[in-house]
């Protein structure tokens, strides 16, 4: 489930960027960046193609300085510490590159080597991480014969060599067959589990919905800020109720004066919490209104992804 | 599982799993461990594919046909010019391959996007920059060792010592290890492969052509006129009596009875130039290849035999030419003796003209041992392969420079028209 996770403890933050800037000549990619992603949560990366993302996450990976603004990365400053940095993150580019005629298992060897770990533990890791990506079949075969989405998921396992504290993933559901993203989200999921942060950029919005426990857009360069999470919030109390008599639905709720949405098959509620929206469907069943679909409206991100665009035409 | 980890050094992934030592600051400098993987990742993910298996042997047979040909073509005693040109050939070679490999070494692994993901691990700059370099420098090791068979049967007659064999060979190699790194040099530069690869050609042809080119441009500033007069007996203006008379005196080679009043004389002047090639040697010292025969040993041209040596090959006799334009032109040799006609019939020259057969070979045995001497002089004159020797390891050390801060991360600037990723 995607419930805001109320922190006992103030949550590690381990990424921490305020007010970063950078430029290419004139064209400035990234203008305002600022955001935290938490130790053990995933934060969604969201905006239209060009706002910025790929070149906020290089910034963040230490390869790329910013003109302006402080990052933090498990707790080291790129601009006096970029080797700290670089160790702790997992970094998955948009851009696929495969050492083409070596093997899966011989990549990953040789990357962990490079983190130097020594070559007996870095291949036995290179073989769990092949079977977490699914990968076990294509172990002894050239990288060249993969198809893009398997490339994907070597690269994905490449980033994990080095057991990073922070992951950051650059449309990382690109090319991936359903079951494949199925399969990534779930790892996702497990890999914020087992106490890392991170940062995920992607277009597959509906996709995110049910992995991210934050989310930061991105427009031209700038992050938005807590606007955006409050539409991502509200967007997350929206509810759609069919029923097969859509007028004495309305009916139903008008005479209680709750407020609503028309759609052409129902209606759309806002609900706090999966409590009042069992009470909500209660209610409306107790009214002898005869409903037939009850759930949240699609995807909370696309929603305000949707929006965000909307306000900007 | 709701996870309370709040700090860092918790975080594991899973038991197989083993963290990488922590670091501090952003290295650059190459390391053992680092140079050696790099080379060795260069060198398995550059290993050719079935053209490139089809292009190496084609340019070995081309060479091995070369070889045997030679080898063939001339007579069975001692000689160094065969082992000479397998020499050559390696330099060649190496100077061919190994900057085309190097010069699409960087910007070819960042348009693949294979570059930044190393930038990422613990290698350095400085272990991506060395490991590349020596990974493509090694694969003209591997052309040397592949022509090893001929350089080992020329080496047999040749007459080198094993040791000069060695320190020549060191010279080329390290000659081939400076092209390289300027090659890289270049690919962390140009953002496209075609452009880096021209400009590291262009670099290798200006030290090896550009050079010669250099001297010969150079040689004319530095040279001079001295005017050279002649005096003849003016035909046009001589009696029939007097002209037939002459041609009488030639064939009996008695002039007394000439009266010198009936021949009248023209001067005529030339202009004879001295070029000063000792001022612009030092260009010439600069080209590489130059540098490689200035490693070769001295060939005594008189007593090479008594000395174990093969009579003086290509690289002895190209030392000399070498070693003459170090020189520079005989000093008093703009004296040459001017052609005075005139004189020698009627003046102070007619008794010279009367020289004998015995006055007239001791002066062509001092001529010819005039000439010996200065052959001898220009052979044994020492070796001077250290300019260039001085300008190879400035390249090499100035482009790893360049290359290393090229990679550096976090980038600055990019090189223009490209992404990291
Ligand atoms: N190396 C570069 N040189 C010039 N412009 C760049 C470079 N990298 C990115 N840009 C520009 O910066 C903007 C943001 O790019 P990017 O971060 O890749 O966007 P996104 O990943 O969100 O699609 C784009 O307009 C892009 O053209
Ligand atoms: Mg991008």
């Amino acid at each position: 489930m995607t419930t805001t996770i109320e922190a006992e403890a103030p949550p590690y933050a381990a990424i921490a960027v305020q007010g970063v800037a950078r430029s290419f000549g004139d064209v400035r990619a990234v203008d305002n960046a600022t955001l935290t992603v938490p130790a053990g949560s995933v934060t969604a990366l969201i905006g239209p193609n060009g706002c910025g993302k790929t070149t906020l996450m290089l910034m963040l990976a230490g390869l790329l300085r910013p003109d302006e603004g402080t990052i933090s990365v498990a707790g080291h400053d790129p601009r006096t510490d970029a080797a700290a940095v670089r160790a702790a993150i997992g970094w998955m580019p948009d851009q696929l590159g495969s050492w083409d005629n070596l093997t899966c298992l011989q990549t990953l060897t040789l990357m962990g080597q490079a983190y130097r770990v020594n070559k007996a533990d870095a291949r036995a890791r290179g073989e769990h991480l092949l079977g977490r990506v699914h990968l076990e079949e294509f172990a002894h075969r050239p990288a060249r014969v993969l198809s893009r989405g398997q490339k994907q998921r070597l690269s994905l396992a490449r980033a994990l060599v080095h057991d990073p504290q922070v992951l950051l993933l650059d449309e990382p559901a690109n090319g991936l067959d359903p079951r494949s993203r199925i399969e990534l989200r779930d790892l996702v999921r497990e890999l914020a589990g087992e106490g890392r942060a991170v940062l995920i950029s992607s277009h597959v919005l509906a996709e995110l919905d049910e992995m991210v426990d934050g989310a930061v857009f991105m427009s031209k360069g700038r992050t938005m800020g807590d606007e955006a999470a409050a539409m991502v919030a509200e967007a997350r109390t929206k509810y759609r109720v069919d029923a097969l008599d859509r007028d004495a639905l309305i009916a139903a709720l008008r005479s209680s004066s709750v407020p609503l949405e028309e759609t052409d098959t129902g209606v759309i509620l806002r609900i706090d919490g999966d409590d009042n929206a069992a009470d909500a469907l209660a209610w409306i069943v107790g009214k002898g209104v005869r409903v037939h679909r009850f759930g949240p409206v699609g995807s909370a991100l696309e929603q305000t992804y949707m929006a965000m665009n909307e306000e900007r035409r | 599982m709701s996870t309370d980890t709040t700090t860092a050094s918790e975080l594991r992934m899973d038991p197989s799993s083993s963290r990488p030592p922590a670091r501090r600051g952003n290295p650059w400098a190459p390391s053992l461990h680092g140079v050696g993987l790099m080379t060795s990742i260069e060198l398995r993910r550059r290993r050719p594919t079935t053209k490139g298996y089809i292009f190496y042997g084609i340019l070995f047979a081309l060479v091995a046909a070369i070889c045997i040909l030679a080898a063939v073509f001339t007579q069975a005693d001692r000689s160094s010019a065969n082992f000479e040109l397998v020499l050559i050939l390696v330099l060649g070679v190496g100077m061919l391959i190994a900057p085309s490999l190097s010069a699409t070494s960087i910007n070819g692994d960042s348009g693949e996007g294979v570059l930044a993901p190393l930038q990422m691990s613990h290698l350095t700059a400085g272990d991506i920059a060395f490991g590349k370099v020596i990974a493509s420098w090694l694969v003209s090791v591997i052309a040397l060792v592949a022509l090893s068979p001929f350089l080992i049967y020329t080496y047999l007659s040749s007459g080198w010592h094993l040791g000069e064999v060695a320190m020549t060979i060191g010279a080329i190699l390290f000659t081939v290890l400076a092209f390289t790194a300027v090659g890289l040099a270049w690919s962390s530069l140009a953002a496209r492969a075609v452009a880096s690869v021209s400009l590291a050609h262009l670099t290798t042809g200006v030290f090896l052509i550009g050079t010669l080119v250099a001297f010969a441009i150079g040689g004319a500033l530095v040279t001079e006129d001295t005017g050279e007069r002649d005096r003849y007996i003016d035909y046009e203006q001589l009696t029939p009596d007097a002209q037939a008379a002459l041609e009488e005196a030639y064939t009996t080679g008695d002039y007394s009875t000439l009266d010198a009043a009936d021949y009248p004389c023209v001067d005529s002047e030339w202009a004879y130039t001295v070029t000063h090639t000792d001022q612009i040697a030092w260009i010439l010292l600069l080209n590489p290849a130059v540098m490689v025969i200035e490693t070769a040993p001295i060939v005594d041209p008189e007593t090479w035999e008594k000395d174990g040596r093969a009579a003086p090959g290509t690289f002895a006799l190209l030392h000399q030419q070498i070693s003459d334009a170090r020189l520079g032109p005989v000093e008093g040799e703009a004296t040459r003796w001017v052609y005075d006609e005139c004189d020698d019939l009627f003046g102070s020259g007619a008794e010279a003209a009367e020289m004998t057969e015995e006055e007239m070979e001791a002066q062509w045995a001092a001529d010819e041992a005039a000439a010996a001497e200065r052959e001898q002089q220009l052979a044994n004159l020492p070796r001077n392969p250290w300019p260039a020797l001085g300008v190879l390891a400035v390249l090499f050390l100035g482009s790893m420079t360049i290359v290393v801060r090229r990679l550096r991360v976090p980038y600055k600037k990019l090189r223009s028209g490209t992404r990291v990723a």
